[in-house]
């Protein structure tokens, strides 16, 4: 893949890092290739300032300034924000400059705050334009190249703002399509390319990159493959067509699962939401509920406690059954299954009574599985899984990464096993515990928190803030964070399947992750100063997917190397000192 | 687990090569002030005005000064003493941090981008901040004050070397 990215696999690497990039028709006024960003930003810039400072002109010219100059404040600082935000942006058009080598494109830009960044074209996945009214007006393009980085770097690779139409097509065109440019075949491209001059906000070829929640890109830049798959060009391959027959189906709905949905505050917010709405709704029909009530029996003879009960049980009972009915509506008719997609196979999930939810994973963007148990529910078992997959927002409402409902654990463990790798079934390995140095770590932590408790007690005692009464309250914290400290510790475990790492921590949802090795990019050891005491050090092994990285926490220092090692094989060695030495 | 590491196992992580600039010192001392500085003048000038909040006041200025101090005379020195680096043909090597300290590694092969970043400070001491990306957006590895004409060796040397180690990175 990396041959079709490199036009001209050729001489000296070297030399080929300083020949400017052939393909372009730029104009060669800077030497070395490096080019200012489009000459019409100055202009719009200009007409932004001239645009900004008219109200308050107009205002002074038809003499609007009766009220001695009270009225015009908001036109002035419209001004002044206009043309200072003009300014700043004509500022940085004359720092900036870019250039497109045939490997690399490079971008210095800033004035306080110098940046040179460099990115390799084959690492390109994306490349976006976009136009806001002022760029349109002025046949402008801010282009947005995009190295597959996950949305919590909340920032595209490398950003172009603005080029001319023609400069910005031209870029896009050789970056994304080196292979179509040159064997003159724009077979995928051109589809998309025909409405690029009719930019309507964001445009993009990138592939499924840009274009739904499969979005990412494992997809290098200008993949011969995209040609012959997905003529109609950027067909998201999340969408699987229509009724795909499953290769496999995992696991279907079970009405028994809704005990794990009922159980939660949900349930009294949900209560109170609907009382407060049936009473309102009722009362416009003339019916006064809080009457009905009062005389169905009598409450006086009840007593107040009693009343409080029969409260609390209705609530309770309302609120349940209002959840339970939402589980049902949510997940009825629940299916994950595996079928087939247009590069390789997807996870599909079905679900939903009145509308039908489907997503599609791809599963070769899967990098690993994830168990989290929640706390207060883990004594049923309650589990959530999720994949560990490149290109899914964590963050979104629906949770798509998530592919079963919250269910038992010895059930999430099965389905999780069989999605991801029958062979190792890495989440049901015994793991590995971790040294006591980890508890007393804890502990200590546990200790030093009721201890600043404490100290924010006493203060606040002693300048009678609170009464002394309140100090009592550490009777229960010390405690309490104890056992945290030991429910935190005996989470703590981690292991080597096959091809995976396992590790698992947490004290508020305990996280078992399974990860492909082969999908760690970043080693981090980690030491604090209370570690080096105990003699521990965690290990950070950062990948694309997912949250970016999982931590396995307080191993011996020894062990902690040993873990690092194996987790991305040969990483590591050059800067080991072995036994010998 | 055909990927154990070979014998003799492991006895430890040798600290990277090259130390960075001793002007990276001043850098952080400058940059320390930047922030708890006016912070501290603050709780300075409150302190003197208002009398009735004098009570709670002096934990804030005594923290502020406190923070200060730490940060201009202890930090840069710590860390001055413990920052490392190296680069070699694979990966990229960095060892950061003063009361926590970290060792990062990212092979070259998955690098996306290399940067060169001049905060004001840094500018003005000539010094420069080496930023390699992986895919990974907690994966960053950042080495600061290195020489300007290092860093922009180093950088070069990079994407050099990142172009010829090819895959997809992620």
């Amino acid at each position: 893949m990396s041959a079709d990215a490199e036009p001209a696999p050729s001489a000296d690497p070297e030399e080929r890092f300083f020949v400017p990039a052939p393909a372009p028709p730029l104009p060669e006024d800077v030497p070395d290739g490096w080019q200012r960003l489009s000459s019409r930003v100055i202009w719009v810039d200009l007409a932004i300032v001239v645009i900004s400072l008219l109200p308050a002109g107009i205002a002074l010219a038809i003499g609007l300034d009766s009220g001695g100059g009270g009225g015009l404040w908001p036109l002035i600082g419209i001004a002044v924000f206009g043309a200072f935000g003009a300014v700043a942006d004509a500022v940085r058009w004359l720092f900036t400059r870019y250039r497109v080598s045939s490997t690399h494109v490079e971008l210095k830009t800033g004035v306080l705050f110098r940046v040179h960044r460099s990115i390799q074209r084959d690492r390109i996945r994306s490349v976006d334009a976009e136009a806001k009214l002022r760029h349109r007006l002025a046949a402008l393009r801010v282009l947005e190249i995009g190295a597959g980085q996950q949305t919590a770097a909340r920032e595209s690779a490398l950003k172009l703002d603005a080029l001319s139409v023609d400069d910005a097509y031209a870029i896009r065109h050789e970056l994304l399509d080196p292979v179509a440019v040159a064997a003159d075949d724009p077979a995928p491209s051109i589809a998309v390319d025909g409405d690029f001059a009719a930019a309507d906000g964001v445009d993009s070829i990138g592939a499924a990159d840009t274009a739904g929640p499969g979005a990412d890109g494992k997809r290098p830049a200008g993949a011969a493959e995209t040609a012959s798959d997905s003529p109609r060009a950027p067909t998201d391959e999340g969408t699987a067509t229509g009724d795909e027959q499953p290769i496999a189906v995992f696991w279907r709905f079970e009405p028994r699962w809704v005990v794990f949905h009922v159980l939660s505050v949900w349930a009294y917010v949900v209560v109170l939401g609907l009382g407060w709405g049936g009473v309102a709704l009722l009362g416009t029909f003339g019916i006064d509920v809080v009457d009905i009530v009062s005389g169905l029996v009598n409450w006086d003879a009840i007593g107040p406690l009693g009343t409080a009960a029969i409260a609390f049980v209705a609530a309770t009972i309302g609120g349940v059954l209002a959840l339970a009915v939402a589980f049902v509506t949510e997940y009825w008719g629940y299916e994950l299954a595996r079928v087939r997609g247009q590069e390789g196979t997807l996870l599909r999930t079905r679900r939903g009574l009145f509308t039908r939810r489907e997503v599609n994973r791809a599963e070769h963007r899967i990098r690993g599985m994830q168990l989290s148990e929640p706390l207060l529910w883990r004594w049923m078992g309650a589990t959530d899984t999720t994949v560990v997959t490149t290109g899914l927002s964590l963050w979104a409402v629906d949770q798509p990464a998530s592919i079963l409902p919250r269910g038992p654990l010895r059930v999430h463990r099965r389905v999780a096993g069989e999605v991801l790798d029958p062979e190792h079934a890495p989440l049901s390995a015994a793991l590995t515990p971790h040294p006591r140095a980890a508890l007393r770590r804890r502990l200590w932590w546990a200790t030093l928190v009721t201890l600043a408790v404490a100290a924010i007690l006493g203060w606040l005692v002693v300048t009678d803030v609170v009464p002394a009464v309140a100090l009592v309250a550490l009777i229960v914290v010390w405690p309490l964070t104890l056992a945290g400290a030991v429910v935190a510790y005996r989470a703590l475990g981690h292991a080597i399947v096959g091809p995976y790492l396992v590790t698992r921590s947490g004290l508020n949802r305990r996280a078992t992750v399974a990860l492909q090795r082969d999908a760690v990019s970043t080693i981090v050891l980690r030491e604090s100063l209370f570690q080096r005491r105990l003699g521990l050090r965690s290990v950070g092994t950062m990948t694309a997917a997912g949250r970016g990285g999982y931590d396995t926490l307080d191993l011996m220092r020894d062990d902690a190397l040993a873990f690092a090692t194996q987790a991305a094989p040969g990483l590591l060695d050059p800067f080991l000192v072995r036994g010998g030495e | 687990m055909s990927t154990e590491p070979p014998d003799p196992t492991p006895t430890g992580l040798r600290p990277p090569q090259h130390r960075i600039e001793r002007r990276a010192i001043g850098w952080w001392m400058l940059q320390a002030l930047f922030f708890p500085g006016p912070v501290l003048i603050g709780a300075i000038v409150a302190y003197a005005l208002w009398d009735s909040a004098r009570p709670w006041l002096i934990v804030v200025l005594v923290g502020a000064a406190l923070m200060v101090l730490v940060a201009v005379l202890v930090e840069p020195f710590w860390r001055y003493r413990v920052h490392r680096w190296e680069t070699t043909d694979e990966a990229v090597y960095a060892l950061t941090g003063w009361l926590v300290r970290e060792w990062r590694v990212a092979p070259l092969s998955r690098v996306q981008t290399v940067d060169g970043i001049q905060g004001p400070v840094e500018q003005l001491l000539g010094l420069s901040t080496l930023r390699v990306t992986t895919a990974s957006s907690r994966g960053a590895i950042e080495i600061g004050g290195l020489d300007k004409a290092t860093a922009d060796r180093v950088a070069e040397d990079l994407t050099r070397i990142a172009q010829i180690t090819t895959g997809d990175a992620t």
